[in-house]
C-alpha cells in the first residue's frame, strides 16, 4: 500500500513538471521533495507506519523544506489566476445551521479579528484597510504561514467573500454564505474554501491525503462558531482550568 | 480528591485526582452526597465503548451540595442541594427550546466523533466515555456542573439522597420509556428487563394508566420484584416463549406497548443467541439485540416499540419486515431528564411514586470495584446500588453493612 502510494505521488509529481509552467528552481525543489517524500515512505514501511502517518509525514516534510530553502516565491511568480484554476486547488465546504438571525452572524464574522476565537488554526486576524487584513495560521508541522487577504464581495446579512493576495505561504480563496432557516430555524452558515498548497502536485498530493482532517478542522470550527453565538462560550468539558 | 476511575475492561479503581474548579462561568461545583452505578456504565465496564481512556472518571447518577458558583449562576448558591441530570444541555440551542435536551447541539465538544458514527451529535453526558464528550463523571468527591442554571434541580427540603438520586437518570429513563408507550385505557405494557430501568418503566406505566404490566427476565429475584413491587405478571424468557406467551396474555392481540429496558447486551436464548455472542465477540456486531427482536415479533398491530435500553452500533437480522407488516412505530434514545424532573420531583415528594425500592446495595466510594463486579455478575440480587463518597462510615445508613454479601 505504501510503495503504490509513494509511486502514485511520483506519477503526479512527474505530471506537475509538465502541467505547471515553472522555472528550475521549483523542479529541483519538488525533485528533493519527491526524495524526502520517498525516504518518509520507506522510513514509514521500517516502522510500520500506516497510510495517514506517510501523508502527513511527506507533507510536513514538504513544508519544512519550503520553509527551510525559501521558495515561498514560486508561488508569487506563478500569479493567482494560474494558481486558481479549477483543478490545482483543494476545495472544502460545510455547513451548519445557528439559531440566530443572518444579519446577527453576519456582523459576528465581519469582525474579521473575531475568527481566531473559533478557528483553532488561525493564530490571529488583523485588519489593516477597508478591505484587507492579515492572517496568521498554523500549518502542519507547527510551521506559521502568513497572508494578505482581499475582501472581494461584502453583502451584510447574506454573503463574505475573499482571497489571498500577494506572496501567500498557502494561497487561498473562499466564501461564506449567510442564509435564513425555514421557520426560525435561525441561520444556514455555508464556508467553502480554496486553497493551494505549496510543493505543486506534490505537495497537493500530500494535502489531499491530510484533506479529511482540514474538512473536519472546518466542521469543528464552525461548530464552535455556533457555541460561541447561541451559548455565548465555547464549551467544555475540561475539569480544572489547566 | 477520590473518584472512581476506568482504568480498562473490568478494571475500575478509585484514585485521587485533583479537585474540579469553576471553568465556565455558567459552572458550578456540586460535592457528592449520594451517587449509583448505572446499568449502562456497565457497558463501559464491559469494554464496549472505544472511546474510553484511562483514569476517566465514571458516573452520571449523583446528587449533592453545591460548594462553589460560578459568577454567571443566578437560579442557585452555595448550600443548596441539588439533582444533577446526567445529560448536559446548553438551553439556548433549537433542541433544548424543543425540550429535547439529550439532543442538545452544543454540549459535546467531540460531536465531531458521533457525527462521523451516527451523523449527528447529542448531548454531552457525565462520565460516559469521550463520544459523549469527555466530561469527568459523578462517582467522586466533587463534580464540575456545567450550565447549572439550566439543567440542575432544587431538592426539596426532607426528601432523602436516596430517593432523589434516582431522579438524575433512571427515574425519567423509565419515565419517558412509558411516555413514549402513548398509554391507553386497557393497554397492556410489556417490559424487557427487570432491572432498576425496566422495574421502574412497569412503576410508570402503571401510574400513566397501563391495565396490565408484564416484566420479562431471567432472573428469578428480578421477576419476583416485578411481581411484588410493580404488580406485574411475569415471563422468564428462558423457560417460556415470550411471545406466544405475551399472546396468550392479551388474548392473543400482544402487547400494545413494548419496552425495551435491556440494549446492546442482550443475553438472550438459543442459537440467535449464540449466533450473536459469537458477531459480537469478532466485532462483526456491536450489539447484541435478541431482545428488540422479541419486542418487535411480540407487539401488537400498530403497537409501540419503545426503546430505553442503550445501543451503541449496529445489530443483525433485524426483522425489518414484521415493523413494516405490522405498522409497528419505535422511539427511543436517552431521557429528556430536564423535561421530566419538575413533574417527577412533585409524584415522588407526593409519594405517588417512590422508586426507592429497587436500592438494594449501598456502600462506600471506595468499595466501587466490588460494586461493579456484583452489579455486573448480578450476584447477590443486586439491582441498584448506591455509594458514598465520604470515607467515614458512620455517615452511611445503618439499614445494610456496606461489605454485607459481597
Amino acid at each position: 500500500m505504501e510503495t503504490s502510494e509513494t509511486e502514485r505521488s511520483r506519477q503526479s509529481l512527474g505530471q506537475s513538471q509538465k502541467q505547471v509552467n515553472v522555472g528550475p528552481a521549483e523542479r529541483k525543489a519538488s525533485m528533493v521533495g519527491g526524495a524526502a517524500l520517498a525516504a518518509s515512505g520507506v522510513r514509514s514501511l521500517v516502522k510500520g507506519k500506516y497510510l495517514p502517518g506517510l501523508a502527513m509525514i511527506v507533507a510536513g516534510g514538504m513544508f519544512l523544506y519550503r520553509g527551510k530553502t525559501g521558495h515561498c516565491d514560486l508561488y508569487q511568480a506563478m500569479g493567482v489566476d494560474t494558481v486558481h484554476t479549477h483543478d490545482s486547488g483543494l476545495h472544502i465546504e460545510k455547513v451548519v445551521t445557528i439559531g440566530l438571525p443572518p444579519q446577527q452572524v453576519y456582523e459576528f464574522w465581519r469582525n474579521l479579528e473575531n475568527l481566531p476565537q473559533f478557528m483553532r488554526h488561525i493564530d490571529s486576524v488583523q485588519v489593516t484597510g477597508e478591505r484587507t487584513s492579515h492572517w496568521k495560521a498554523v500549518g502542519p508541522g507547527g510551521l506559521t504561514v502568513e497572508w494578505d487577504a482581499e475582501m472581494m464581495e461584502d453583502t451584510p446579512g447574506q454573503q463574505i467573500s475573499w482571497h489571498s493576495v500577494g506572496s501567500a505561504d498557502v494561497p487561498n480563496k473562499g466564501t461564506v454564505e449567510f442564509k435564513q432557516a425555514p421557520a426560525n430555524r435561525g441561520t444556514e452558515v455555508r464556508v467553502s474554501i480554496d486553497y493551494y498548497p505549496p510543493g505543486g502536485a506534490a505537495g497537493k498530493a500530500a494535502a489531499k491525503a491530510a484533506h479529511g482532517i482540514n474538512a473536519q478542522q472546518l466542521e469543528e470550527d464552525l461548530k464552535r462558531l455556533k457555541q460561541i453565538l447561541e451559548v455565548g462560550e465555547q464549551t467544555t468539558a475540561r475539569r480544572t482550568v489547566q | 480528591m477520590r473518584a472512581v476511575c476506568w482504568h480498562g475492561k473490568h478494571d475500575v479503581r478509585v484514585d485521587s485526582v485533583p479537585d474540579p474548579q469553576i471553568v465556565r462561568n455558567g459552572d458550578v461545583i456540586v460535592k457528592v452526597t449520594l451517587t449509583c452505578i448505572c446499568g449502562s456504565d456497565l457497558h463501559l465496564y464491559n469494554g464496549y465503548n472505544p472511546a474510553m481512556k484511562k483514569g476517566d472518571i465514571l458516573g452520571h447518577e449523583f446528587v449533592g451540595e453545591i460548594v462553589e458558583a460560578g459568577s454567571g449562576v443566578t437560579r442557585f448558591r452555595v448550600g443548596d442541594r441539588v439533582i444533577v441530570p446526567f445529560p448536559i444541555s446548553c438551553g439556548a440551542c433549537w433542541y433544548c427550546r424543543h425540550e429535547l435536551w439529550s439532543l442538545c447541539d452544543n454540549t459535546n465538544p467531540n460531536s465531531w466523533m458521533m457525527e462521523n458514527i451516527y451523523g449527528d451529535t447529542g448531548a454531552g453526558i457525565f462520565g460516559y466515555s469521550h463520544l459523549y464528550g469527555g466530561y469527568s463523571g459523578g462517582q467522586a468527591e466533587y463534580v464540575r456542573v456545567p450550565f447549572a442554571d439550566v439543567g440542575l434541580e432544587k431538592i426539596p427540603d426532607g426528601m432523602p439522597d436516596e430517593q432523589v438520586v434516582l431522579l438524575t437518570d433512571i427515574l425519567p429513563t423509565a419515565y419517558q420509556a412509558a411516555d413514549y408507550c402513548n398509554i391507553n385505557p386497557g393497554d397492556t405494557v410489556a417490559v424487557w428487563g427487570c432491572g432498576p430501568v425496566g422495574l421502574l418503566a412497569m412503576k410508570c406505566a402503571r401510574h400513566l394508566g397501563a391495565e396490565r404490566v408484564v416484566g420479562i427476565d431471567r432472573f428469578p429475584d428480578r421477576l419476583k420484584m416485578a411481581h411484588d413491587q410493580c404488580q406485574a405478571d411475569t415471563l422468564n424468557y428462558e423457560e417460556a416463549d415470550v411471545a406466544k406467551e405475551l399472546q396468550n396474555l392479551t388474548g392473543g392481540r400482544g402487547p400494545d406497548s413494548c419496552i425495551d429496558a435491556v440494549g446492546m447486551e442482550a443475553v438472550g436464548t438459543g442459537i440467535e443467541a449464540a449466533y450473536d455472542s459469537i458477531k459480537q465477540t469478532l466485532r462483526l456486531e456491536t450489539d447484541r439485540s435478541s431482545a428488540l427482536r422479541q419486542l418487535i415479533r411480540a407487539c401488537r398491530k400498530g403497537g409501540t416499540l419503545s426503546i430505553s435500553g442503550v445501543y451503541a452500533g449496529f445489530i443483525d437480522k433485524m426483522p425489518m419486515g414484521a415493523i413494516f407488516a405490522k405498522g409497528l412505530t419505535m422511539r427511543g434514545g436517552q431521557a429528556h431528564v430536564h423535561k421530566y424532573l419538575p413533574r417527577l420531583v412533585k409524584l415522588v415528594q407526593e409519594q405517588q411514586l417512590d422508586p426507592s425500592f429497587i436500592i438494594t446495595h449501598r456502600m462506600n466510594l471506595e468499595d466501587a470495584p466490588q460494586g461493579y463486579r456484583i452489579f455486573n455478575d448480578k450476584e447477590d440480587s443486586c439491582i441498584k446500588i448506591v455509594m458514598k463518597p465520604q470515607p467515614s462510615a458512620a455517615a452511611l445508613p445503618a439499614v445494610e453493612a456496606p461489605a454485607a454479601g459481597i
